[in-house]
């Protein structure tokens, strides 16, 4: 059988097309499935009662709020100190490499590991940071860190900002990279100076690396699980929690399925749309 | 020489088929069952139940038994998964909270069967009646308890004496000023280092713990059916109002005391931080396990759990009990079922209690073994099971229902809500809850 030259492309990623439906094709349909009270219950039927309930439920509506919160300060913050250092790292300097290994040494924690790591230096009595502020009588008595809503959402932004930013940074490093030094050096002839070679060269040409940097942060973010279940679970009360949790608990913990499967679903669209930049831009450039 | 190397040839496949056969035949009656606990994760349970599970094995020499120990956080999440997708362990232990779910949804085999092939119809009654409870429904039985304990106050006695204080508190107003007695500083800095009590508000084991306190109140969660929240009763209010004030007003409880975790008071406990908490038979194990200078199997002692002054509910403190499963897509059955029936036998909840100091869920070995009638802990928990303690609610909204009062009270406990408000929100969601 011969197969024209114009359709063989199809015919290698065919095997990549099929794996992907299988993985992550599967487990989508099967979300949105669910979420109707299709599948894997006892008495299936057609349900749309989860996504009504979306619209009443106190607490999916403040956790939604949560997510968008923590998901806008984490990658705001990403993307500013990932950009400081990448500015730092991209410098002339002796040992730079090994300076650049150190600057990615928190991204290669494992997320629930990091949520442990701060939950014990925020614990409030045996807790390294309370010791410390304590040891410089900075205060008086122990802070109740994770016991206190706004602190507790603010500790959870704090060790994901320090766990995250070596992502963007990478990203942001290698667009600093590629910006050709001719652009800086007619900048430098001109009379320029470096802040003003900062705003009209290095930020111009970071554009696309600052969006996909945001893009893909945002993502990850929005389905971050690991470090907020292990630091605060989603605590106190549910001032900490974010969808990926409310998910995990309802699935998982009251065996709420469907209701489950509604909250994953919305997930994923907003997951989507905040993707469309980055699709538009891929495609554009392509 | 060609014939021979020919018949050599035919004798070596001769003999490679015998022995393929022989060990097919070998694989063939031999069969490997699976095994998963929590417990097999934990150090003194782990090696207690491995020895359990070789004896049995050797018992039994056609069935192998692979263990699998589980975080207890994951093991709803694993075994549900697994069991929905058409594997899972064999055999595997729940707590009662989640079992009439699993009930529900088909996740369990009905034990019915093996139960009457064994020919005994006493076989059953041997058991408390209320351990079947969770594992029975429309007169089947499910599931096969194991151990059961109730929950109790544990305090350290040599704190007490320290502090002049005579007696455990029978009341909870005793309760809350022998806590505040206890709040001192030790080490004359003017910081407090030592606290009353602790209770557990993080996720982990709050059920039993704080239900003790609403229940020591002569209040609960739920409605006697079930049907309704309770906490609009005026002993809900006062156990709510008690918890928040010596958490807010009395200090009496340790700084971050919302994070706390059954694990995190025994570790309050054992280092003296704290001289009071919930716990049960376990808590002494493990309290004394953490810190041997705490002498914990002599400082520590046990008290029924405080109840409110003229309370007329004999209820006030709660079941707790460990139970075993078939999983519905087994293929050895019959093997499951052995191991089941081991594990439950008498010997083996005599040698519960030997290694784990646990209770068991026949009452036989309860009323029965040495050890136990000499056990000043046993004593005291055994006549909170006959007497005094129930099961939380066992239905399939339970766990919502629990979760939404936990997050009322650490709202409360924050500071972000007045603890009234807190105690209506949490009144309010759970009728919801309940009628959906």
């Amino acid at each position: 059988m011969r197969i024209r030259e114009n359709h063989k492309g199809y015919f290698f990623i065919f095997p990549a097309f099929l794996f992907l439906v299988g993985i992550l094709g599967f487990p989508a349909i099967a979300a949105v499935l669910q979420s109707f009270n299709l599948i894997w219950v006892k008495n299936p039927s057609f349900s749309t009662a989860s996504y009504h309930r979306l619209l009443s439920d106190v607490e999916f509506l403040a956790t939604l709020g949560n997510t968008v919160i923590f998901v806008g300060l984490v990658v705001g913050f990403h993307l500013i100190i990932g950009l400081g250092v990448a500015l730092l790292l991209n410098l002339e300097i002796r040992s730079r490499h090994f300076f650049r290994v150190i600057a990615i040494l928190p991204w290669t924690v494992p997320d629930v590991i990091g949520g442990l790591i701060w939950r014990f230096m925020f614990d409030t009595l045996p807790g390294m940071i309370n010791a410390m502020l304590l040891q410089f009588a900075i205060i008086s008595d122990p802070i109740d860190w994770l016991g206190h809503p706004k602190l507790a959402f603010g500790c959870l932004i704090f060790a994901e900002t320090w766990r995250g930013y070596p992502f963007a940074m990478l990203i942001l490093l290698a667009g600093l990279q590629a910006i050709p030094k001719e652009q800086y050096e007619a900048a430098e002839i001109d009379g320029a100076s470096k802040f003003k070679s900062f705003i009209y060269i290095t930020l111009p040409n970071l554009k696309y690396m600052v969006i996909i940097a945001a893009v893909l942060d945002t993502i990850w973010e929005s389905r971050l699980f690991g470090m907020i279940y292990s630091m605060t679970g989603g605590g106190p009360g549910y001032s900490s929690q974010v969808l990926s949790l409310l998910t995990y608990k309802h699935y998982f913990l009251f065996f709420n399925t469907s209701y489950a499967g509604a909250i994953a679903v919305v997930l994923a669209i907003f997951m989507f749309t905040i993707s469309i930049p980055y699709l538009v831009m891929t495609m554009k450039r392509e | 020489m060609k014939k021979l190397h020919i018949k050599l040839a035919h004798f070596l496949m001769l003999a490679l088929a015998l022995l393929f056969f022989t060990h097919s035949v070998a694989i063939a009656e031999s069969v490997t069952i699976s095994y998963s606990d929590w417990q097999l994760a934990q150090d003194i349970w782990g090696r207690s139940l491995r020895e359990a599970i070789a004896e049995f094995e050797r018992m039994n020499p056609d069935i192998k038994v692979k263990t699998e120990p589980i975080a207890l956080g994951q093991r709803d999440v694993k075994f549900t998964t697994a069991i929905r997708g058409g594997k899972g362990p064999d055999v595997f232990a729940l707590d009662a909270n989640p079992v009439k779910q699993y009930i529900k949804e088909g996740w369990v085999k009905d034990l019915t069967p093996f139960i009457e092939k064994t020919g005994d119809s006493e076989w059953l009654a041997d058991f408390y009646p209320v351990s079947l409870m969770p594992v029975t429904e429309d007169g089947k039985t499910y599931g096969i308890p194991k151990n059961v304990v109730a929950m109790v106050l544990v305090y350290n006695s040599e704190m007490f004496k320290k502090a002049g204080i005579q007696s455990p508190p029978k009341t909870w107003k005793e309760f809350r000023d022998i806590a505040k007695k206890l709040t001192i500083d030790t080490d004359g800095d003017g910081k407090i280092d030592q606290w009353g009590a602790t209770l557990v508000l993080a996720k982990a084991c709050f059920d039993l713990r704080f239900s003790v306190v609403l229940r020591g109140h002569g209040g609960d969660f739920l409605t006697a059916d079930w049907e309704h929240s309770n906490l609009n009763s005026p002993e809900a209010k006062e156990a709510f109002n008690m918890v928040a004030d010596m958490i807010l007003k009395d200090k009496s409880m340790p700084p971050g005391v919302a994070q706390v975790d059954c694990n995190g008071a025994r570790r309050l406990m054992a280092h003296k931080k704290v001289g009071m908490i919930f716990g049960t038979m376990w808590t002494i194990t493990e309290v004394a396990g953490m810190n041997p200078d705490l002498h914990g199997w002599k400082v520590l002692e046990m008290a029924p759990v405080p109840q409110q002054e003229g309370s007329q509910s004999k209820i006030r403190s709660t079941l707790y009990q460990k139970s075993l499963f078939m999983n519905p897509n087994t293929k050895h059955p019959e093997a499951a079922w052995k191991l089941i029936e081991f594990l439950t036998a008498k010997k083996q909840m005599e040698k519960w209690f030997v290694d784990n100091n646990m209770l068991s869920c026949r009452k036989s070995v309860n009323d029965g073994f040495g050890p136990i009638l000499q056990s000043k802990y046993a004593a005291i928990v055994t006549e909170e099971i006959d007497q005094h303690a129930a099961f939380l609610p066992l239905m399939p909204k339970w766990p919502e229902c629990l979760e939404t009062f936990r997050q009322s009270l650490q709202a409360a406990v924050a500071g972000t809500k007045e603890p009234d408000q807190a105690l209506m929100d949490a009144h309010n969601q759970i009728e919801a809850i309940l009628g959906r």
